[in-house]
């Protein structure tokens, strides 16, 4: 472990000297995380504008416009605005500038406390695909409860063998709609977890240049055996394994680095907000495993140092590209959405996401942290079963 | 032992073994060579194959300490495979290396802490500074604190790069590079120094500088392996030497001992312009020509008495078409040597 550790303190310090890797590992990413997030501001940032037209007026009707719709308003993602008529609705949806619209017909509340089917319509504006969502969720999620509540009513009419008077079906329903569910789904809404502009570029940028500061350890290899320092070192007290071993940890400590100013950068001059430190750091640490191990991977086929950054940089480009660092994935098509679950890019942000939820803490990155770990475990492990042959005499 | 805690190699230069009254001192180093000194390195049938290509082909030698030996060969001979394989960087196909007893491979990672490893192209890092190249090799064969300091300020007044200690090395001439390429070999103070050509293209004044040092160094006790083209380098450096080409040792021994194989044989050299090539088959085919080559307008001939010999020559060679511009008659040394064991000029064949 000496001999690693010495290996690479001594990358360190020639990576530090290198102008070039400096540019590519903290001012590139810095710089294009400040120019996009100024060019775009808060173009990205989620929120909609909803009208609701509540044909019923019942106090069914107004729970759902109230406490559920208006729970929007009160997280600061939607403004709402009531209008009188369906047609209202939909010319305001028409117009544009509404996201979408809510329509609670008459006769909302009658018909669900007579356990009759009920339908809301929601009105979607073009191109607001992501809102409508949302929107059609809300309502689902409404009408789950209430479903819930007509089968209290329905099961409790039958133990009893006659119909329910209004009174006791008011009291059932009022101790059914108190009850606990037991399984609580808490900020489901992938769009509630958005980033803002600030966060989101820094956070891709630094995970889309992690790729290239990661791929320098074993890359250097091949510049070792260029210079013949690699001959001299193997010729040494050193097991080849260990060379491999300090490699990987210069590029692990060089990635620990410059993601460590790009965070405190990026907060500092930008705005970022990254999250939860323990979570962040989590995140960031199995970031890089897992872009070390996928680097790993990519050099271990590669002969040269050329066509080891080749490679790797294209591989960090494309992984980068459908894993969202370029367009945040809630504003990507449905297809871009899944593939970005095959990169650690998209797990990275998803991780910082999911610690920016309502009442979200840093718990709630594990599950793209130990993700983004089994990534770099296993292609690092394969990588590395792979490189053995760049140190290996013949 | 691990690489963790490699032997504190005889981290100091050696001191210079005791001499007995059977000494017999060096005419190249000026050391005294102790016939029954400690044998440091042996290597025993050494094989390596590239392909249909057998690059080294059953090469066996000894190193005593104190001793510096020198491979002699051209350029293809087999001397950077002979000593990558001494040092665990080459695999072996056959044979077997053994430093102070010790078995050496690719995976003897202690006992490669009592090498010292120069090898023919420069390794070293352009970017760190002469100090830290230094120490970071030091380091990695297990020195440090005061011990690595001392080694460090040692070894940089050794090579001459004291005042040029703190600049990267990108920065140095060719000969400054070359001049640490030499002092991270022999910084822990290694019981054997493996240098692979460690001159080539070195200006004049750093070589001899150079070739100072190495010197020192057999004085001081240290086994050396030296490998070379350059006849006066093995001339000037080495007590013994093997003569390698086409991956065998065509003959072994003192520089005095060497010579002495050709007999009473003297050695001719031609400067001639004109039908060269056919000078070289004319004089081939004469009584008393033991061998004939030529390189860039001089024919080197070996013959058995070049008094007797001259004037028939001399004719032979003008008939043939060539013009005799000038002659010089040697006692024979190490290139003639070469050319009696492999019917080729030294020069030519490196070259």
């Amino acid at each position: 472990m000496r001999v690693a550790v010495l290996i690479a303190i001594k990358d360190l310090r020639q990576r530090f000297r290198d102008r070039s890797a400096v540019l590519i590992a903290v001012v590139a990413p810095l710089g294009l995380a400040l120019i996009f997030s100024s060019l775009l501001g808060n173009a990205a940032t989620f929120h909609a504008t909803y009208v609701v037209a509540d044909l019923d007026g019942g106090e069914l009707a107004t729970v759902l416009r109230q406490d559920v719709i208006g729970s929007l308003q009160t997280a600061g993602v939607a403004d709402i605005t009531d209008v009188r008529t369906e047609a209202d609705a939909r010319a305001a949806v028409d117009a544009g500038g509404t996201t979408a619209a809510f329509v609670i017909p008459a006769g909302f509340t009658r018909s669900i406390q007579a356990g009759q089917p009920v339908t809301v319509d929601i009105i979607g504006a073009q191109g607001s695909d992501l809102g409508t969502e949302i929107a059609r969720s809300l309502a689902q999620r409404f009408g789950d409860g209430v479903v819930a509540v007509q089968l209290s009513l329905a099961t409790v009419a039958d133990l009893a063998g006659r119909p329910l008077d209004p009174a006791d079906q008011s009291r059932i329903a009022s101790v059914a709609s108190a009850a606990t569910p037991p399984v609580a789904l808490v900020d489901v809404q992938a769009g509630l977890r958005q980033l803002t502009m600030a966060t989101y570029f820094s956070a891709s940028m630094a995970i889309l240049f992690l790729f290239f500061s990661a791929q320098t350890g074993l890359v250097s290899l091949f510049d070792e055996r260029r210079q013949g320092t690699l001959g001299r070192i193997l010729a040494g007290p050193v097991r080849p394994s260990t060379i491999l071993l300090g490699k990987i940890l210069g590029g692990f400590a060089t990635s620990v680095i410059a993601m460590t100013i790009l965070v405190l950068a990026t907060s500092a001059l930008i705005g970022a907000d990254w999250g939860a430190p323990v979570g962040v750091a989590a995140l960031i640490l199995s970031a890089i495993v897992a872009s070390i191990g996928i680097s790993s991977l990519v050099v271990s086929f590669t002969r040269t140092a050329e066509a080891a950054g080749a490679a790797s940089s294209a591989v960090a480009i494309t992984l980068g590209v459908l894993g969202g660092t370029f367009t945040p994935t809630s504003q990507a098509p449905q297809l871009l959405s899944v593939l970005t679950l095959a990169t650690p890019h998209g797990w990275f942000l998803r991780g910082l996401g999911d610690m920016h939820g309502i009442g979200a803490t840093a718990a709630d990155a594990l599950p793209s942290v130990g993700v983004l770990l089994a990534m770099g475990l296993v292609t690092g492990a394969i990588g590395m079963l792979r490189a053995r042959r760049l140190v290996t005499p013949r | 032992m691990s690489e963790e805690d490699p032997a504190p190699a005889a981290a100091e230069t050696p001191a210079a073994p005791e001499t007995s009254a059977a000494a017999e001192t060096s005419a190249a180093t000026g050391a005294a060579v102790v016939p029954d000194a400690p044998v440091v390195l042996a290597a025993r049938d050494l094989r390596k194959r590239y392909g249909a290509i057998e690059a080294v082909q059953g090469v066996s030698f000894e190193i005593r300490e104190g001793e510096t030996y020198g491979l002699l060969g051209p350029n293809g001979a087999g001397k950077t495979t002979t000593i990558s394989m001494v040092c665990g960087l080459l695999t072996r196909d056959g044979g077997e290396v053994t430093l102070d007893g010790a078995p050496i491979d690719v995976g003897a990672v202690a006992a490669k802490a009592g090498i010292g490893y120069v090898p023919q192209e420069l390794a070293i890092y352009p970017d760190l500074t002469a100090r830290e190249n230094l120490e970071f090799f030091g380091r990695l064969y297990g020195l440090g604190g005061a011990r690595l300091k001392s080694r460090v300020v040692e070894v940089l007044a050794l090579i001459g790069l004291t005042e040029r200690a703190n600049d990267r090395t990108s920065k140095y001439s060719g000969g400054m590079q070359r001049r640490l390429n030499i002092g991270i070999g022999l910084l822990h103070g290694p019981r054997l120094l493996l240098l692979d050509e460690p001159t080539v293209g070195v200006d004049p004044q750093s070589r001899n500088a150079i070739l100072e040092s190495i010197a020192a160094l057999g004085r001081h006790g240290m086994a050396i392996l030296y490998t070379t083209h350059y006849m006066e380098e093995a001339e000037r450096l080495c007590d013994r030497i093997g003569i390698i080409d086409g991956g065998l040792i065509r003959a072994e021994g003192t520089q005095r001992e060497l010579v002495g194989m050709m007999g009473r044989q003297d050695q001719v050299r031609l400067t001639v312009t004109g039908n060269v090539a056919g000078a070289v088959a004319a004089v081939s085919a004469l009584d008393g020509v033991a061998s004939a080559a030529a390189k860039d307008g001089e024919l080197e001939i070996l013959v058995e008495d070049a008094s007797g010999v001259l004037p028939r020559l001399l004719d032979t060679v003008e008939r043939a078409g060539a013009i005799i511009r000038g002659v010089d008659v040697f006692q024979p040394d190490l290139e003639a040597v070469f050319l009696h064991l492999t019917g080729r000029a030294l020069r030519d064949s490196a070259e």
